[in-house]
């Protein structure tokens, strides 16, 4: 497959306040493959460039099923099939002793998830990436903020998005080469 | 913050609790002239009836003031927004210490230790109370006991509502050191003295048994239930300002996790029992479970840990859930009605060998239920909704405007 050259355009603003309403505006004239950077968390950021809801929790409760069906379903087997032994006269398929396993591996099986759930969806690790073609760039771990627009929005073209994004008024803007 | 806000609402009560508060008591007045019937024509089923809804009610006020102690010492918006309903309940300690009355006068028909020993044909368990009659469970330790617990609970109440009433007054003192001061020892002290009360009052209805964990499953049930109970009085007042400014999703959300929080712990510590009694298999132990599992009473246990626990559990999985009074009041008001359940499993199936309800276990609860709901909505109605001077008010005062 052949990459295009041009990754996206990438603005910089100086205050948290500056990069909401810039991704507010971004989002409103009907951009959709836009992202943010910023050194801190900012409350409504995600919410104004358009990203609501991630897998992250799916993958948790399907790891927490996951886990706690085969921790009951081994010591099923384990204690009623492969060595059958009785314990206190009790029958061998004792369903009270196989909670505490079944619960403890939930919970492992559920962390685990939420942990590599998370990397293989946000792409953890990531030796390359197109933004630190930017010098700039670097700011974004510091004091400065940043909206970009990717190459693979419909709406994108190089002449007019970059004449959209000097309407917002950042203090640069600059073309990512992949 | 150095200048207090003068708030822009009118943060008193809504008119419709007091009127709430005058129906409660008719119906708590109807229902008590039959509970009244009942004690002089069936007093064993009625004492029994009396020690169950005295219970649930006394779960209400005693989780409210856990709850309020918690919110001292964490902070937080979902606990200001609620500290007043709280403190309402709180403050209906003297009336439950005056409620109680009647379990002390019924001493000798509920519990089996306080009836003259010689009757009791088992062997075993007339020696076994020959002795812990000598020590622990007199009827003179059982009164002084119950005296002190609700002179304890008083005191951390009266502490507590005294401290709060200041800051509904400008230039009010900072309080906030004080109620933490309290609020750490005050939650010990609540632990220690309602596993005593669980012990004294409930679990002493079969003195051979024993669980350690027991009183711990009593006071999450409390707390479960003063959650549940804050939320849908949250929800009746969301309908009236001022509630509807100040009750915001974020605080609903909060309500929302701590009454999963609670239920989990209830299942996890009445699993716990269950556990080691059932893995130990002692006839000393095992007896509470072979009777709660026989003759009618396992379908009502089958009934708990789904409907108190795994149905609820998966439903407060859901987010937008949690988040919507509307939907999430439904939850509680069921809960609450589990809460019922689960007092009267763990209570009637010490009489009776097979499932009864009497009428007396339905009317008698309400009739308490009636006139504690009086008092409680009337304590809502003295004070505004949120002291306005206090240092956390703004939390709720500006969130989301």
């Amino acid at each position: 497959m052949k990459r295009d050259p041009i990754y996206g355009m990438m603005a910089e603003f100086d205050s948290p306040t500056a990069l909401v309403e810039a991704a507010r505006r971004t989002h409103r004239a009907g951009y959709r493959k836009i992202d943010a950077y910023s050194p801190f968390p900012i409350e409504g950021l995600a919410e104004e460039i358009g990203f609501h809801r991630d897998e992250v929790p799916l993958v948790v409760l399907i790891g927490g099923i996951v886990g706690g069906l085969g921790a009951y379903l081994m010591q099923y087997w384990m204690a009623a099939v492969d060595y059958p032994l009785n314990i206190g006269g009790k029958p061998y398929h004792s369903w009270p002793a196989f909670i505490v396993i079944t619960f403890e591996m939930t919970i492992l099986f559920a962390g685990i998830s939420a942990v590599f759930g998370m990397l293989a969806l946000n792409g953890l690790p990531m030796p390359y990436h197109p933004v630190f073609n930017v010098p700039r760039f670097a700011l974004a771990s510091k004091d400065r903020f940043f909206l970009i627009v990717f190459s693979s929005d419909p709406k994108y073209d190089p002449a007019g998005t970059r004449g959209f994004l000097q309407s917002l008024q950042p203090r640069s803007i600059s073309e990512v080469p992949s | 913050m150095s200048a207090v806000k003068t708030p822009h609402l009118d943060l008193t009560a809504p008119q419709v609790v007091r009127k709430i508060s005058q129906r409660s008591l008719v119906i708590g007045v109807v229902f008590a002239v039959i509970a009244v019937v009942l004690a002089f024509t069936r007093p064993e089923e009625f004492y029994r009836a009396y020690l169950l809804g005295f219970m649930c009610w006394l779960g209400v006020a005693l989780g409210s003031m856990a709850i309020l102690m918690i919110r001292h010492l964490t902070g937080g918006g979902w606990g200001t927004v609620i500290r007043r309903i709280l403190g309402a309940a709180m403050r209906t300690l003297p009336l439950l210490a005056l409620l109680f009355i009647p379990v002390i006068l019924g001493i000798r028909r509920l519990y089996i230790w306080a009836q003259p020993l010689g009757n009791i044909e088992d062997k075993h368990l007339r020696q076994h109370l020959e002795q812990i009659t000598q020590t622990y469970l007199t009827v003179n330790g059982f009164v002084i006991r119950a005296v002190l617990y609700f002179a304890i609970w008083n005191l951390l109440s009266f502490l507590l509502s005294k401290w709060s009433k200041e800051t509904d007054r400008p230039n009010a003192p900072d309080n906030s050191g004080r109620f933490k001061a309290v609020s750490g020892p005050g939650l010990i002290l609540y632990a220690f003295t309602i596993s005593f009360a669980a012990i004294d009052w409930i679990m002493s209805l079969d003195p051979s048994w024993i669980s350690t964990i027991f009183g711990l499953i009593i006071l999450i049930g409390e707390v479960l239930s003063a959650m549940c109970f804050a939320v849908v009085v949250e929800r009746i007042l969301f309908n009236y300002k001022p509630m509807s400014e100040m009750l915001k999703p974020d605080f609903v959300h909060d309500h929302g996790k701590w009454i999963l929080t609670f239920i989990m712990m209830w299942a996890y510590f009445s699993f716990s029992q269950w556990l080691i009694i059932w893995a130990g298999n002692l006839p000393a132990e095992i007896t509470f479970y072979i009777r709660r599992l026989n003759g009618g009473w396992g379908s009502i246990g089958l009934i708990l840990a789904l409907f108190q626990f795994v149905v609820p559990f998966a439903m407060l999985l859901s987010r937008p859930f949690k988040r919507d009074i509307r939907r999430l009041v439904w939850l509680a008001v069921w809960l609450l009605l589990m809460r019922y359940l689960d007092l009267f499993w763990i209570i009637e199936p010490n009489f009776s060998r097979t499932f009864v309800l009497t009428l007396a276990d339905v009317v008698v609860p309400i009739a308490i239920g009636g006139i504690w709901l009086w008092y409680f909505f009337r304590n809502l109605a003295s004070l505004p909704l949120l002291p306005a001077y206090d240092p956390d008010a703004h939390e709720v005062l500006q969130a989301g405007t």
